[in-house]
């Protein structure tokens, strides 16, 4: 059992972490060199202008009292409005309506992953050095070294536009409206009774899901077949079969468990990868996600909303890991000390 | 006949050298990592080839009167034109000059700069090494692909591919901090590291002479697989439309083209070559990456008895 007082110490330790992301965040972009106020103000527009709203928006007050503001503000979720993307509507609606749909698109490419890479893995380390072990590492490591952004038009090309089987981009056909209530699509048009959407959202995540999980699935049987391979050395498993187990059994029983624990790791800190994954997979197959957010704030420097959705994910990942920590305590309550 | 015995004699001490070093014999033994370096050496030679025969401006002006635009590979053109009927074979070629450079700048700055804080911040330990690696673990807080986008803004648009260098580059920088910290650390627990001290050896002295080199093979497997990272990362980026200036042919940015104007005409072949290239590039590094990992893990020396 996890005590109180390690989720405690890792709660606080959350603090001083959240409190550097924060200020990253801010020296970012105050480094960038476009002027906010120019960017609101438009380019045509008087110098008188820009003036006033560089002083509205506080831009002219000392770096040190923009940055406590910036620090309050962030404390109670407030990113302040968009400048460009969706002007005058706050940062923090804007990114509660994209970031189901990434979350959706991330956790359904997780779970690609996990269902084909652990077994993979397992696979893979159970018959190592045979062919299967070979073609499954070859595989695995030619997962990780396509690049979403080629693999996945590859495969629009191949299954929407010659096959014709499968849409070629979004998240829903058009012709389909359904009220977002958890804002995950699969869900909605569920919880609307509408079977034709949610067949379409299937039919359209399909790809994207394929996509991403192909690269989650490539990276998690690296590292089961590696923990599994170090599990199948140790003493307790031979002990295992010399007690007369078969060793089917060996593997599933006692393997499984103990291997499975740097794997959990793994999945905390490649969350960030499958979050970056996401953001190419949503360029790919245009879904307006976040990431697509993101790279559309860039692009035409709204400030705010780069610097929420920014924040964002690094909370997104830290809180990720902090709960892989715990869950690694759990199974393995050594770590604890 | 002098000059025989001698290639022999050279052959010879290699091959003993092999032996003698665990590392190098379990490595040329993994034929996985072979085929890595094979891919990587030649990537290389294709870089270093097109850099000296193409002229870029050439490469990245319209072809209209010379060329059809959106022609299929044929004999002619191996890997067909683009939209503005440019040749896409030579075009390709010259992209590895661009991975390779921009790659290697990448890992070479990152591997500098993380290897110095790692090491500086284990020798000196107490609050140098809370500052730095606690300012490490910031910048590990975000995901990675993310924290680039956000620093890829700092940089003018006239940076063009640099902009992705200056932005990844204390992306990478963290991962060797703590790679290195951590070696570094062991290091400094070695008795001869109090022998050297005694001996009178200056700090500087200590750390490059002692503690660098035996922190050298973590650093090589980091660096090799953040090189295949590093080139991918770059595309991604100017994939993206942050980094290669259009017309520019970068694997990432012919990528970007070619699917944005290519694919849904049919023009297959203006995506498909320069990201075959770039994902064989990566292959190779990760190839060579996981070979070296496997070699300097002394628990995959053994075989399962």
């Amino acid at each position: 059992m996890v005590s109180k007082r390690f989720v405690f110490k890792r709660l606080l330790m959350l603090f001083p972490v959240l409190f550097g992301v924060a200020t990253v965040v801010f020296a970012i972009l105050h480094l960038s060199p476009g002027d906010p106020a120019v960017v609101i103000a438009g380019d045509r527009a008087s110098q008188e202008f820009v003036n006033q709203v560089r002083s509205d928006l506080g831009l002219d007050d000392p770096l040190w009292q923009q940055y406590v503001r910036f620090l309050g503000e962030v404390a109670t979720f407030d990113f302040g409005q968009s400048y460009q993307v969706n002007r005058g509507a706050a940062v923090s609606q804007i990114l509660a309506d994209r970031l189901p749909i990434t979350i959706e698109l991330a956790l359904l490419g997780q779970f690609a992953g996990l269902l084909f890479g652990l077994p993979l893995g397992i696979l893979s380390a159970v018959k190592q050095d045979t062919w299967t072990d070979h073609l499954t590492r070859i595989g695995a490591l030619s997962g990780i070294s396509v690049p979403i952004y080629w693999s996945g038009p590859l495969l629009i090309l191949l299954f929407a536009q010659f096959l014709g089987l499968l849409p070629t981009s979004g998240r829903i056909g058009s012709e389909y409206f359904v009220e977002p209530v958890t804002g995950l699509i699969l869900v909605d048009t569920l919880l609307a009774g509408n079977v034709a959407a949610f067949q379409s959202a299937v039919v359209h995540l399909l790809l994207p899901v394929v996509v991403l999980g192909i690269y989650q699935m490539a990276l998690l049987s690296r590292m089961m077949r590696s923990s599994m391979v170090e599990v199948i050395r140790q003493d307790y498993m031979r002990t295992a079969r010399a007690k007369g187990q078969g060793s089917k059994i060996t593997v599933m029983k006692h393997g499984l468990r103990n291997a499975f624990i740097p794997v959990i790791t793994v999945v905390g800190i490649q969350f960030g990868s499958l979050l970056g994954g996401a953001v190419l997979t949503e360029t790919v197959f245009e879904i307006n996600g976040i990431g697509t957010l993101l790279v559309d704030a860039i692009n035409r420097s709204d400030y705010p909303v780069v610097q929420g959705t920014v924040l964002v994910f690094a909370v997104l990942y830290t809180l990720v890991n902090l709960g892989v920590d715990l869950t690694y305590s759990v199974l393995d309550p050594r770590i604890e000390q | 006949m002098s000059t025989e015995t001698q290639t022999g004699a050279v052959d010879r001490s290699i091959v003993e050298r092999l032996r003698a070093s665990p590392f190098l014999s379990q490595l040329s033994s993994n034929r996985l990592a072979i085929t890595g370096i094979i891919i990587i050496v030649s990537v290389v030679l294709i870089a270093v080839y097109a850099r000296i025969t193409y002229d870029l401006s050439e490469l990245m002006a319209t072809q209209f009167g010379t060329n059809p635009a959106e022609s299929p590979p044929s004999s002619e053109y191996l890997f067909g034109t683009d939209g503005q009927a440019r040749d896409i074979f030579p075009r390709v070629m010259y992209g590895a000059w661009y991975a390779v450079l921009y790659g290697t700048v990448t890992v070479v700055a990152s591997t500098f700069l993380g290897v110095s804080l790692g090491i500086v911040a284990a020798y000196y330990g107490d609050l140098t090494d809370n500052v730095i690696m606690r300012t490490m673990d910031v910048l590990l807080s975000f995901p990675s692909l993310l924290l680039a986008l956000a620093l890829v803004t700092i940089f003018p648009e006239e940076l063009g591919l640099w902009r992705a260098v200056g932005a990844l580059t204390p992306v990478y920088t963290p991962r060797f901090a703590r790679v290195v910290r951590g070696a570094a650390l062991k290091v400094l627990e070695d008795e001869y590291t109090d022998a050297t001290r005694a001996l009178g050896a200056t700090d500087p002295r200590l750390l490059v002479r002692h503690v660098l080199p035996n922190c050298l093979a973590p650093i090589t497997v980091q660096s090799t697989l953040n090189y295949g990272l590093a080139i991918l990362d770059i595309a991604a980026l100017s994939f993206l439309g942050f980094g290669a200036s259009p017309g520019e042919p970068t694997w990432g940015m012919m990528l970007s083209n070619g699917v944005e104007f290519g694919l849904f005409s049919g023009a297959w072949w203006w995506s498909f070559f320069p990201g075959l290239l770039l994902a064989l590039t990566v292959l190779g590094f990760n190839l060579l990456g996981d070979g070296m990992r496997d070699a300097l893990d002394p628990r995959m020396r053994e075989t399962v008895d």
